[in-house]
């Protein structure tokens, strides 16, 4: 394009680590920035994310590990289902971003010298995860959200919060097709609007809620994903869900129990003796099967998440040796010093402390796996760029170049819709198959920092400015919604709770179905049955009602219309799951035990069919080049339970 | 960068030297001269160790009104210090509104007396100005100060006033005692915050180090305010002004050496010297 | 600690104070919720409930409350409410240790200092605002790469990581009797600050480059609505869900304004 735009804005959808990123990213560029968020950005998800941030440092070098080696592991611990390139460039860009977090003021924890303290996390050999005590996402989140409310109080950034993305509005079709802004909902007046952009970021997140008890937050529907992806985004990898090992079963969610526990030195057991109901201070060392440490005595407590998820879920579903019976294993950490504890983990064990009513330092904690993150999401695309290995960063890889991300590259993390970008946890593009443990944040604020820098590009340089939009276009979007939302208020009828078609209620058998069906353990025949369930779940929801008519903060309206997003974005997972015939990462079919790689090493890309309501799916090959893949089984002994044992040395 | 350090204002804001102003106040000198004031008023007890109750005071208070320029010392140090103290004071207290009710904590029952003991200690220091230095004699229940028989007359306007019924008394000794005992909790309380206020205990230890002080301060003081309560209370009118008559005939001795002590005696009735 | 068989179910009683909107008059509503002892039932899953079936106590149909949540774990801020006549997190209150017997009552009201959107949703935006007023940011000069920040000891680390926490709930300021509801944002900048972002003046000033602003903070820590308007009642400290050191903060912020203001005083500056 000839003249470069000024007046560019952009929208970003979302205010969690990735949103606020790309904020303090396009501000410091001068593009003017909308920032919508369902929530005051604040409260957004990011701030459950406990344990840390990955990334390699001086020390870790000189140790003989580097960047290339903390690339490795990531994509080894997804399962070789990323792409490499993108993965290349965010652990390669990861220290300067903790350098940058750094500046910002976040207080990372120190060494006595004053140093940036490091852990251990899972799925690594190397200490490369800063923290900052056991709430690291919340602590990094309040930093950027700093920066972007200086920018705020500056004019560059316009919150809109309590303000829910309702639909993508673009133009033109197929490959021409552009987004051209959004249409949004204010959830206090109702208020519908049409906000015209150069181009949209949308970084909201996972779709937890869709499992119903899980680790994420009360809005992580992944609606929005899903409103994308039925106006035409491509859906990649949605059968990639991670399941945590270790949350807090509760009745409104399950709570993170973080990795970082496991970190410090935490150790997961259950008595040894079937049906051993003493108190667990009671049961002597060698009656306690430490289940990690004796089937992976590798890595220990610190397999990877997938790995310690499904021997968890084996011990207690298969072998009945769930503590008293039930699901839940003990995670201890009663035997460390109590003042380390608080200090490295108080946060944490505070939460276990306040809603289980135990105090950890004194007793095991009792946890079970939760779902807990989305790998899968929107499809994005990159522009890579081959350029000659470093020796610091790239140490012993044993190649002459190595191929990243061309920074700036107007397409980085866009999605098949011009103009429309996915940042964060709602793209799919750098955990593959599963995630490893502090590496959410850094991808959502790599993206934010590196793939914002696109966005600036675009808008300056390649987008049509939206003043050449005409404005019947927004008005439109704008009646389409309105339309959308009257269909659900005329159903509404105070009171009503009728469990066929009440939309808590649906959502809660959801939520029930897809946790049984595809989650830790999947299953074809299991499957199926979900799927027909599914399609009833959804046929019940064409006639749901809402028990709330009013067109003022109508919070019945908002989660009814996510449940029909979920609906749908539900199916995705589970259709992808079903076809995904392997075992690979989180994603584990007993009756497909073995990894395929001739007819799986391919992302799964769902498309959304208009006509049918269903989705139709593609494959494309992963992108490698830098890593050849191998075998992931992070050194698995017999899974038996020892007959003697001694304690290990953590 | 559009922010930098000096944008700040050069002058310090007025707000903030009110509210220190308003602090300092509270302590010097309004809560200096309460302690002076209730050493002095305790004196009719502790007195009796060595000249005698009344002796003494009246020695403390000769000695007060010997100092020069005490009306400008009493404007400018106490009435309107205290003035400003109450006005602001009252100001700042209307801008609170106690929930006890639903947080009932110490701290927070502390923050709600000392806005309540501000209110009825002002009330009781205007009275107890008006009717004792002022002469509002007025007033319900009052009666003046000569600062010839003092201890008497302070006894008396303690007591009631002129008039002697048991309503005056109680209501004016119940007065007199709740004014003072709220004065010291609102002087040691204030005590209290003006550390945190100004900054001199900043850690949860270091403030309750600091409340231990301020209370026994303040039991400290209201022992000497409880003790020149039951003095005066219990004080002998008759008996009293015979000794200030005594005394005051001594002291006209001492200026005019030729009347004979008996002379003197005879005047021990009358309210106001010949001066 | 409840066994893990004792899941006997108990019908609680739930009593919310309603209102439809900004200047409608609350109500009173009373809804019967059945509890499963040993399960973690709290004020959300209760709030869940009624959602799903808004019917009252005397039969009538109603509309499903309106409340904020977010995370359910005590770090998000967003789910404050009046539970009981007192401010706090509305996830962490737990049934089993609330309302332990069969119809106990539980009360929840909006918060009190903030403005009503509808039932116990209010409108925080006061909180944030004054994260402005106090420049809670620290300045840095761009993105690029420049290095690691400032170097801190374990010590200083700890003591800005505590201030750190502060989810912005509002929590302190609601049980504040300095701080008022204020509806007119025209009125924010003079009106008393609260706790939270005083504490968040100590927070960035103990930075080495959050403290380039120091002197602005101080400023404004000084003028109308400054730290000098809080009471010491210290009720903030009390209801911290993080028990952020509020009043020690408070101290260390008078003190520092005082220096400054004398400082200026002599200086100009």
């Amino acid at each position: 394009m000839a003249a470069e735009n000024k007046n560019a804005r952009v929208i970003v959808v979302g205010g969690g680590l990735a949103g606020l990123a790309a904020c303090v990213r396009l501000a410091e560029q001068g593009v003017s920035v909308d920032c919508f968020s369902i929530v005051p950005v604040k409260r957004s998800h990011s701030v459950c994310a406990q344990g840390g941030i990955n990334a390699t440092n001086e020390i870790a070098r000189q140790q003989g590990f580097s960047e290339w080696m903390h690339m490795d592991e990531t994509l080894f611990g997804g399962d070789f289902l990323a792409d490499q390139p993108p993965v290349y460039e965010m652990t390669h860009w990861a220290p300067r971003i903790i350098d940058l977090l750094d500046r910002m003021g976040v207080p990372f924890n120190r060494t006595p010298e004053g140093q940036r303290d490091l852990r251990l996390f899972g799925g690594s050999l190397f200490k490369r995860t800063h923290f900052s005590g056991a709430t690291t996402g919340q602590q990094l989140m309040y930093a950027l959200d700093e920066q972007v409310r200086r920018y705020e109080a500056e004019g560059k950034v316009a919150k809109y919060e309590s303000w829910e993305f309702l639909w993508p509005i673009t133009r033109g079709e197929g490959a021409e097709r552009r987004c051209v802004g959004i249409v949004a909902q204010d959830l206090r007046t109702m208020q519908i609007r049409a906000f015209p952009a150069e181009a949209v970021i949308m970084a909201t997140g996972g779709c937890g809620l869709i499992f119903g008890k899980s680790t994420n937050s009360v809005m992580c529907t992944g609606g929005a994903a899903a409103r994308c992806y039925q106006a035409g985004a491509w859906y990649a990898n949605g059968e990639m869900i991670q399941v945590h090992p270790t949350a807090i079963p509760g009745a409104d969610k399950c709570r993170l129990m973080s990795e970082s526990a496991r970190g410090e030195g935490g150790r997961v057991w259950v008595p040894a003796k079937k049906g051993d109901t003493r108190d667990p201070r009671q049961i002597p060392e060698n009656e306690r099967y430490y289940l990690l440490e004796e089937r992976y005595p590798k890595y220990g407590n610190l397999v990877p998440r997938d790995i310690a998820s499904r021997e968890i879920f084996s011990v207690c579903v298969d072998d009945h040796m769930g503590v008293d019976g039930r699901n839940q294993v003990y995670l201890d950490l009663s035997f460390k010093d109590r003042d380390e504890l608080d200090r490295k983990l108080g946060g944490i064990l505070e939460i276990y402390e306040k809603f289980a009513g135990e105090d950890p330092h004194d007793v095991p904690m009792k946890i079970f796996p939760a779902v807990h993150y989305t790998m899968g999401g929107l499809w994005t695309t990159f522009t890579p760029q081959e350029r000659p290995a470093d020796p610091r960063q790239d140490l012993n890889c044993g190649r002459d170049t190595v191929t990243g991300m061309k920074f700036g590259a107007a397409n980085t993390m866009m999605t098949n819709i011009t103009g429309l970008y996915a940042f964060g946890e709602c793209n799919f593009a750098y955990h593959g198959a599963t995630r490893l443990g502090a590496n959410a944040l850094l991808s959502c604020i790599f993206d934010g920092l590196f793939s914002g820098q696109g966005v600036v590009n675009y808008v300056r340089t390649e987008a049509e400015p939206v003043e050449n939009v005409h404005q019947s276009l927004y008005d439109e979007a704008v009646q389409q919604e309105h339309f959308k939302t009257q269909r659900l208020i005329e159903t509404a009828e105070a009171g009503h709770n009728d469990p066929a078609t009440n939309p808590y209620q649906i959502a809660l058998e959801m939520g029930d179905e897809m946790t049984a069906a595809c989650t830790v353990v999947k299953t074809g025949p299991r499957m199926e049955q979900a799927m027909t369930r599914l399609r009833e779940l959804q046929d019940r929801y064409q006639n749901v009602r809402l028990a709330d008519g009013g067109m003022w903060t109508n919070q019945n309206l908002s989660f009814t219309r996510a449940l029909g997003d979920m609906l749908i974005l539900a199916e995705a997972i589970l259709q992808g799951s079903i076809n995904r015939e392997e075992s690979r990462g989180s994603h584990y079919r007993p009756d497909f035990p073995d990894r395929d790689d001739q007819r799986f090493h391919k992302t799964t890309i769902a498309k959304f069919n208009a006509k049918t309501g269903r989705p139709d799916f593609d494959y494309r090959d992963v992108v490698t080049g830098l890593v050849k893949l191998r075998p992931r089984d992070y050194g698995k002994t017999s899974s038996e339970p020892k007959k003697s044992k001694e304690p290990a040395t953590v | 960068m559009s922010e930098s350090a000096n944008t700040a204002q050069p002058a310090v804001p007025a707000p903030f030297l009110l509210r220190r102003l308003h602090s300092l106040a509270g302590i010097i000198p309004i809560g200096a001269f309460l302690c002076i004031h209730l050493t002095t008023n305790a004196s009719i007890v502790w007195g009796r160790l060595g000249h005698g109750g009344v002796e003494t005071f009246q020695h403390e208070v000769n000695f007060i009104h010997s100092t020069p320029f005490l009306l400008l010392i009493e404007v400018f140090g106490l009435w309107l210090p205290i003035g400003f103290h109450a006005v602001l004071g009252f100001y700042y207290a209307f801008t609170g509104s106690s929930n006890v009710a639903h947080y009932g904590y110490g701290a927070n029952w502390r923050y709600t007396l000392q806005r309540l003991t501000g209110y009825f200690g002002f009330i009781f220091i205007l009275y107890h100005v008006a009717t004792l230095r002022w002469g509002w004699t007025w007033l319900p229940f009052a009666s003046g100060f000569d600062a010839h028989t003092a201890a008497s007359s302070t006894a008396q306007a303690i007591q009631g006033g002129a008039d002697t019924s048991a309503l005056g008394g109680f209501l004016i000794g119940a007065l007199y005692l709740i004014g003072v005992l709220a004065l010291i909790y609102h002087l040691a309380n204030g005590l209290w915050t003006a550390a945190i206020t100004w900054g001199l205990t900043i850690s949860a230890g270091a403030q309750r180090r600091w409340g231990f002080v301020c209370s026994g301060a303040g039991l400290a003081l209201a022992a000497l305010g409880v003790m020149a309560f039951v003095g005066f209370v219990t004080l002998d009118l008759e008996a009293a002004r015979q000794t200030e008559s005594r005394l005051h005939s001594e002291i006209v001795n001492a200026d005019t050496p030729q009347i004979a002590p008996a002379v003197a005696e005879n005047n021990t009735t009358t309210n106001q010297s010949e001066r | 600690m409840t066994t893990a068989t004792d899941t006997r179910t108990r019908t609680i009683k739930i009593k919310i104070k309603r209102c439809d909107g900004p200047g409608k008059p609350a109500y009173w509503q009373t809804f019967s919720v059945p509890v499963k002892r040993g399960e973690g039932a709290n004020v959300i899953s209760c709030l869940q409930y009624i959602a799903a079936n808004p019917i009252t106590d005397g039969g009538v149909a109603t509309t499903p409350v309106a409340w904020k949540s977010g995370c359910l774990e005590e770090v998000c801020g967003a789910c404050t409410m009046v539970i009981n006549g007192k401010v706090r997190q509305s996830c962490s209150c737990l049934m089993d240790s609330a309302c332990p017997n069969e119809g106990d009552t539980l009360t929840l009201e909006p918060m009190r200092k903030f403005p009503v959107i509808r039932d116990l949703f209010v409108d925080r935006t006061r909180l944030f605002e004054s994260l402005k007023r106090v420049k809670a940011w620290v300045p840095i000069d761009n993105l690029w790469e420049q290095g690691a920040g400032p170097k801190e000891t374990p010590d200083e680390q700890q003591t800005r990581y505590k201030l750190s926490e502060c989810m912005s709930c509002g929590c302190c300021m609601d049980a504040c009797p300095q701080f008022h509801q204020i509806a007119d944002s025209a009125k924010w900048q003079t009106a008393f600050i609260g706790a939270a972002p005083i504490s968040q003046v100590r927070y960035f000033n103990l930075h080495k480059t959050g403290a380039t602003l120091k002197a602005d903070r101080l400023s404004e820590m000084a003028s109308q609505g400054g730290v000098s308007d809080c009471g010491n009642a210290q009720n903030c400290v009390k209801h911290c869900p993080k028990s952020i050191p509020l009043t020690e903060s408070i101290a260390a912020v008078g003190r520092a304004t005082t220096i400054h203001a004398i400082k200026q005083f002599f200086t100009g500056k």
